[in-house]
């Protein structure tokens, strides 16, 4: 990983210059704020671009000033930054010039413009007073014959909270948006000065459908910073879990496709075959939801031969299984017409939006962190990647079917070659001052970056995660406007099924 | 169709046993159909009730959520029990609750609250909702639930299990018998 500093006044111009550039091949893959005024530096904004090529990082260190943190807007030049430069100023109370800065993470209760809680001079639980202030889309259209559809924040089914809005003329969706953050709890907040080792019992707990590539995450994050190579046999066994994690997301969201579009028996056998690949993860590893397995430098615990052949053997039965189930899906004529066309994502709105994973993959762009930055033993099992250009539902729903099948070759392979060995390389600490290290996993929603800076004594200084869902929430909203009714929009939103948990943090 | 019912047929019934853990000691074994046995009439009676649920999530990290969805699976089955989950508080019997209050979401949660009928019961689920678990208290996040709104049944875990979270549903119905009968 590279680190440039550069002047705030170019900032913009490089950025624009990078983006631009196709022979450099780069895209911006995340960017945060630290509060580095108690090592008199003060505020900085980092940018992070990944080249492909040749594979690498690249991190834009900006200083800002003390007093009146200000920067002209790199969301002028790459749209995608929009929601990250909005949080900055939520957070930070750091102004990008240029944009409409409507409050993100904190509410409109909040008291704005002097209480900026990730600042170092903020008290973690400063109580602020709560109030209710009605929830006001700034962009909605008002006028004769429209209706305002309110939902959420407590939704009807069992999901997380979250306010949509839809805008219906007659049946069809004029506009629909999203108010997000009611699940902020501040987890990166929360960790600042804690060891490493609580730190990483919170990343696993920031989302559960994806504990697992969080974990992993951070720990990459660490062990690129101590030039950590972990042991041979827990890179596999870290890779056989990821995959597996793979698997029993897709089946998840696969199941509420099929409940979404009203083909309730297809639903109901995808999460059979989620609860049998739950349990299979259960008996392995020991938690349904893989906590307590990761450590920086390698694995806590490892799993016996005996277990590994087992679950090669639950592997294969599980396939025939899953068969099945496609066969039953796929050929189900009204099914396949509910899915068709809705919720259509066009390739360019997704590459101006930067969108990540599967529904990324599902519009055309040829995108996955296992192959571009590939990590763990990807380098030696590359996936297959599968690509499709429709955008819509089906092909959302396909690129999974697609990617479960891929996941078990993947595993069958991993299985059969795990190496005996040690699991954990545990390398000290030794610097001189703070560093700052990035993590990158593919979860199964798309691409996940854990950013870590922490100081010499081994204490966490800021830790920012960027979820998959954090970019595609807006590609969702996007889709759930290309011409749909609004029946289409349970179906748009469960064929991204996108986390609340760790957009909101 | 055909696809449809071969599937039906093939798969068979998964359901599994549940045991009931009633004042200590388990009492009863029951399988698919609800057929209990061995069981004072007084508990019968109220198991044979059914129960309307509404989950809230008020900041859990949604493996409480895929655990409580994972009970419609056919393996668990969670409406041979006749337990249901209903869109709206005002049709439920019990308020499931995960994760530490936020205080986005301080003001919902005590509005759902508001609009159940009498006899409430509340159900903490996770490790999060019983105790704030490892989430400290920090500006947007307040810790436990029963701080703002009383809690009847807590179920601990890090993620419960879905039998755990079945076995404290169950005992919700015995609970709101008893409240039923304090009431008059």
């Amino acid at each position: 990983m590279k680190t440039k500093n550069i002047n705030k006044e170019y900032l913009q111009a490089e950025i624009d210059f990078i983006h631009k550039d196709h022979n450099l091949d780069a895209s911006f893959i995340t960017m945060f704020a630290t509060d580095e005024r108690p090592l008199n530096l003060g505020f900085k904004v980092y940018t992070v671009f990944l080249f492909k090529n040749p594979t690498s990082i690249l991190t834009l260190s900006t200083q800002l000033d003390q007093e009146e943190p200000a920067y002209p807007a790199i969301s002028l030049k790459i749209p995608q930054a929009n929601w990250y430069e909005r949080e900055i100023h939520d957070l930070f109370g750091i102004t990008p010039c240029g944009i409409d800065l409507d409050p993100l993470v904190l509410h409109r209760d909040w008291h704005r413009g002097k209480n900026f809680p990730m600042r170092k001079d903020f008290h973690i639980d400063t109580p602020m007073p709560i109030s209710e202030v009605p929830h006001e889309f700034s962009n909605q259209p008002h006028a004769e014959g429209m209706n305002q559809i309110a939902v959420g924040p407590i939704h009807a089914g069992i999901i997380e909270p979250g306010h949509l809005r839809f805008c219906t003329i007659g049946e069809k969706v004029l506009k629909f948006d999203a108010q997000l953050f009611y699940t902020h709890k501040g987890i990166e907040k929360m960790a600042e000065g804690k060891t490493i080792d609580e730190a990483l019992n919170l990343a696993e707990h920031v989302c559960g459908m994806c504990s697992y590539a969080h974990s992993t995450a951070f720990c990459q994050a660490i062990e690129t910073l101590t030039q950590n190579h972990i042991p041979i046999r827990a890179s596999y066994i870290r890779t056989i879990c990821l995959e597996l994690e793979r698997i029993s997301s897709h089946l998840f969201d696969l199941s509420s496709i099929c409940s979404a579009g009203g083909f309730g028996f297809g639903g109901i056998h995808a999460a059979r075959l989620r609860e049998i690949i739950m349990r299979v993860i259960y008996k392995i590893t020991g938690h349904r939801f893989f906590r307590g397995l990761n450590e920086p430098g390698g694995l806590k615990k490892d799993i016996s031969d005996a277990l590994l052949k087992e679950l090669l053997f639950e592997i294969k039965d599980f396939k025939a299984k899953f068969k099945d189930w496609e066969k039953l899906v796929m050929n189900n004529d009204s099914f396949l017409d509910r899915l068709e066309g809705t919720g259509a994502l066009t390739k360019e709105q997704a590459i101006t939006l930067g969108i990540v994973g599967p529904p990324a993959r599902a519009s055309g762009i040829n995108r996955d962190i296992r192959r571009d930055f590939t990590y763990e033993t990807y380098k030696k099992y590359m996936p297959k990647i599968t690509t499709y250009e429709e955008g819509d539902a089906l092909a959302r729903t396909k690129i999974r079917i697609d990617e479960i099948y891929e996941s078990i070759e993947l595993l069958k392979n991993l299985i059969q070659a795990v190496p005996s060995g040690h699991i954990l390389n545990r390398t000290p600490f030794q610097f001189s001052e703070p560093q700052t290290s990035i993590g990158i996993v593919e979860s199964a929603k798309g691409e996940l970056i854990h950013s870590l800076m922490i100081t010499p004594e081994n204490k966490i200084y800021r830790w920012h995660v960027r979820s998959a869902s954090y970019m595609n929430w807006r590609g969702m909203v996007q889709a759930t406007m290309a011409n749909n009714i609004l029946p289409d929009g349970p179906l748009v939103n469960k064929s991204f099924n996108l986390c609340y948990a760790c957009v909101d943090r | 169709m055909l696809s449809i019912l071969k599937q039906w047929i093939m798969t068979g019934n998964l359901s599994e046993q549940i045991t009931v853990n009633n004042n200590g000691k388990v009492e009863a074994a029951y399988k698919t159909f609800s057929r209990i046995k061995d069981i004072n009439p007084r508990t019968r009676k109220a198991l044979s009730r059914s129960l309307l649920i509404r989950h809230l999530d008020t900041g859990s990290c949604n493996a409480e959520e895929a655990e409580i969805l994972a009970l419609s699976n056919p393996i668990y089955d969670i409406t041979r029990f006749g337990i249901d989950f209903t869109a709206s508080p005002r049709h439920a019997d019990v308020l499931t609750v995960s994760g530490p209050v936020t205080r986005h979401l301080k003001i919902a949660m005590e509005r759902t609250y508001e609009a159940m009928p009498e006899p409430k019961i509340v159900v903490a689920i996770g490790d999060g909702a019983c105790t704030g678990s490892l989430y400290n208290k920090t500006y947007a996040c307040l810790g436990k639930v029963d701080q703002f709104i009383p809690i009847d049944i807590y179920i601990p875990g890090d993620p419960p299990s879905p039998t755990q979270i079945l076995e404290g549903l169950l005992l919700c119905k015995m609970l709101l018998a008893e409240k039923e009968k304090k009431n008059g």
